[in-house]
């Protein structure tokens, strides 16, 4: 059997997705980036392949992808993660039909990309240099409410009163805020809709910037919180597509492209 | 996943306003010491309006004035109910921000976002625009495309001569003839006489609440005060009265138990400038949250409305109608006339009277007649040998830290100031 590997070694987490030369996925993995980006990914791909009965030889094509991606020296290509967002998006969302934009939020920056009806990218904008918007921006918050990331989206929902504002978009400075919100006795679920709705804010301006266009698609790992989903559409004021697996939609996009490149080297000789 | 709606336009504009008002209301009954409990009544006041958007003047027909110049008391003999549509809202200047240029000022795009909205509990029946500065008077015209019934009302721009006052007499006469021929209702001795007495009471209530701030232990925040004078755009009048009555007894227990609202050495600050329109006490907040304390203020939402009495020499209609004329003319210290000296009077006998160490302007980024003033009240206040700092600043949320650090090192010069002297 033929298989491609797209690795996405980003700032959190490293994210690989095997697919088959049809490009349908055969297998994914997530695992922490840690402090040595190369082992671990090494490991991560060794240990998927192992689940998965692949041997190595089977991988005919890897593409690096992500902050790390040029760490990954044995990787046959290496593209930005813009272009395999992209790429990976226009697949995944295959059943939702065409997209046009794409919100991703990742651990250390969010994005916007603006596609044409190709799935070409046109434009995209990116996150100031700032933990602001961000994944870490939703775990520093977690942590100072004692609470698991993954428990903010039911807390959201159950938020009775209106929204409480976090002003600081700074992830330190709203530490702060979040503590003196909890001294004063104000609910955790309000607190939590509040944080979604100022990640929200900020995003629909980096969206703005653009331009929003129907088929909106959000990946990375805060799409898996359905209360920051929530927020964000009611400011946008649409409907938003989440993939399945929102966290892998790059590492997809980059096996995708390994499938091509593979395929156009093999006809050059 | 949870299955939800999406908002509409109208829901996340309510949503928006409701976070911006319950974070400057939780910051204010709990970022400070303790306010006094007749707080509570103008605190559920905002609450109701802006979170819960409940209607005040359901059975009422509702005028909106767009400046501060259009008359209450003739609205309220009238039985209408005077609305000052005037905003505070960063929501809304956003959405104003789709009619006006970019530049343009916050105040002014805020009250044109928040009517082109229609999202409004409260919504007036017909609006009087008073010609005051530029964007205001483009305003109105901008507003009535949006549907509304938009009458403009001539307003000089200058204040010393005959001619304008002989002007603005003319303005206001027209003015009450057309809201007494779309209410239906004539101007009488008995109903003008009663309704100026009403809004008399009403100021002197807030000269009694000054009185106290002149005092060594101030028993309020000034943020306090912009809230209770806020409330005075939109509230019943008399249940304003009534809340207002019970602060000043209040108030005046503080003052005898020796309640201070401020820190032992904070500096005394008069406010002047670009109105502060709630929820955006942006400035007010940074002031009292670094230590100052705002003893007296010179602004359009809260001095300006309260200062000055009606003079009526004679208890007839036409009198009362030139009188009160003349009270909005003349006593107005709005940065729009050519002339401004009564503004400046108006800061140094402030300062004297309460005692301040200090004066904080603030003009909003826009806000071009203020802007322009800045320069001939700095050189006044240096004459004077009164500090003054003058601070630009918008209705985004951004730039606080900025703009808290200079206030911070303002206030802190004044406190060095202090030491010093003894």
């Amino acid at each position: 059997m033929k298989y491609f590997a797209g690795i996405d070694i980003g700032s959190t987490a490293i994210k690989i997705t095997i697919i088959d030369e049809n490009k349908e996925m055969v297998g994914h993995r997530i695992s922490g980036s840690g402090s040595m980006f190369y082992n671990y990914a090494h490991q991560t791909l060794n240990d998927l392949l192992k689940d998965l009965n692949i041997s190595k030889e089977e991988v005919l094509y890897t593409v690096a992808t992500g902050y790390g991606r040029k760490l990954f020296k044995e990787a046959d290509e290496n593209i930005s993660e813009i272009t395999a967002n992209a790429i990976g998006a226009v697949a995944a969302a295959k059943e939702f039909g065409a997209i046009k934009t794409i919100i991703n939020i990742g651990g250390q920056d969010s994005k916007a990309i603006s596609l044409d009806e190709m799935g070409n990218v046109v434009n995209f904008a990116m996150n100031d240099r700032c933990a602001a918007g961000t994944g870490k921006f939703l775990d520093a918050c977690a942590m100072n409410l004692e609470i698991g990331v993954e428990e903010l989206g039911e807390r959201h929902f159950n938020s009775k009163g209106t929204p409480l504002s976090i002003n600081s978009t700074c992830a330190v400075f709203a530490e702060s805020e979040i503590i003196g919100l909890l001294g004063n006795s104000h609910s955790v679920e309000d607190i939590v809709s509040g944080v979604h709705y100022s990640i929200a804010k900020r995003i629909v301006k980096l969206v703005k910037r653009v331009g929003i266009k129907e088929g909106i698609y959000f990946d990375g790992g805060p799409a898996l919180n359905g209360g920051l989903v929530n927020a964000i559409e009611n400011e946008l004021g649409k409907k938003i597509f989440i993939p399945t697996y929102p966290q892998v939609t790059t590492s997809f996009g980059a096996a995708i492209l390994g499938v091509d490149s593979y395929n156009y080297q093999s006809v050059g000789v | 996943m949870h299955e939800h709606k999406i908002e509409t336009p109208n829901e996340k504009q309510n949503r928006h306003k409701a976070m911006e008002s319950v974070n400057v209301l939780n910051t204010l009954k709990e970022g400070f010491k303790t306010p006094p409990k007749a707080m509570d009544y103008f605190y559920n006041l905002f609450e109701d309006v802006y979170c819960n958007q409940k209607a005040l003047h359901k059975d009422k027909v509702k005028v909106g004035t767009m400046c501060i110049q259009i008359p209450s008391e003739i609205i309220y003999a009238l039985d209408g109910v005077p609305i000052r549509l005037c905003n505070g809202f960063y929501t809304d200047d956003e959405i104003g921000s789709d009619f006006l240029p970019q530049k343009a000022c916050p105040l002014v795009k805020a009250s044109v976002g928040h009517l082109s909205s229609k999202n409004l509990t409260d919504k007036p029946d017909m609006i009087y625009s008073p010609t005051t500065c530029d964007q205001k008077t483009k305003a109105g015209t901008l507003i009535a495309s949006f549907g509304y019934e938009v009458v403009d009302v001539d307003f000089p721009r200058t204040k010393e001569s005959e001619i304008s006052r002989e002007f603005f007499r003319r303005s206001i006469r027209e003015f009450s003839a057309d809201l007494s021929q779309k209410m239906g209702k004539k101007l009488s001795r008995k109903n003008l006489k009663a309704s100026i007495s009403k809004i008399g009471y009403a100021q002197s209530l807030y000269h009694q609440i000054s009185e106290f701030r002149k005092n060594k232990i101030v028993p309020i925040l000034g943020n306090d005060i912009f809230l209770v004078t806020n409330a005075f755009f939109f509230d019943k009048i008399d249940n304003w009265i009534e809340a207002t009555e019970k602060l000043v007894e209040e108030l005046e227990q503080r003052v005898k138990d020796e309640v201070n609202a401020a820190g032992k050495i904070s500096p005394r600050i008069v406010y002047t400038g670009s109105p502060p329109i709630f929820p955006n006490y942006k400035i007010p907040l940074i002031i009292e949250d670094s230590d100052g304390i705002i003893v007296a203020d010179e602004t359009c939402s809260s001095n300006r409305m309260f200062n000055d009495r009606v003079a009526v020499d004679e208890w007839f209609v036409n009198d009362m109608i030139d009188s009160l004329a003349d009270k909005y003319l003349k006593a107005c210290t709005c940065p729009v006339f050519s002339k401004n000296d009564d503004r400046i009077r108006r800061i140094v006998e402030l300062v004297r009277s309460h005692n301040a160490d200090g004066v904080i302007y603030q003009a909003f980024a826009g806000c071009t007649v203020y802007e322009l003033e800045q320069r001939s009240v700095l050189e006044a206040m240096e004459r004077e040998g009164i500090s003054i700092l003058y601070i630009e600043s918008d209705y985004s949320p951004s730039q606080h830290g900025q703009l808290s650090t200079r206030v911070e090192a303002f206030i802190e010069s004044l406190k060095i100031k202090n030491r010093n002297k003894k």
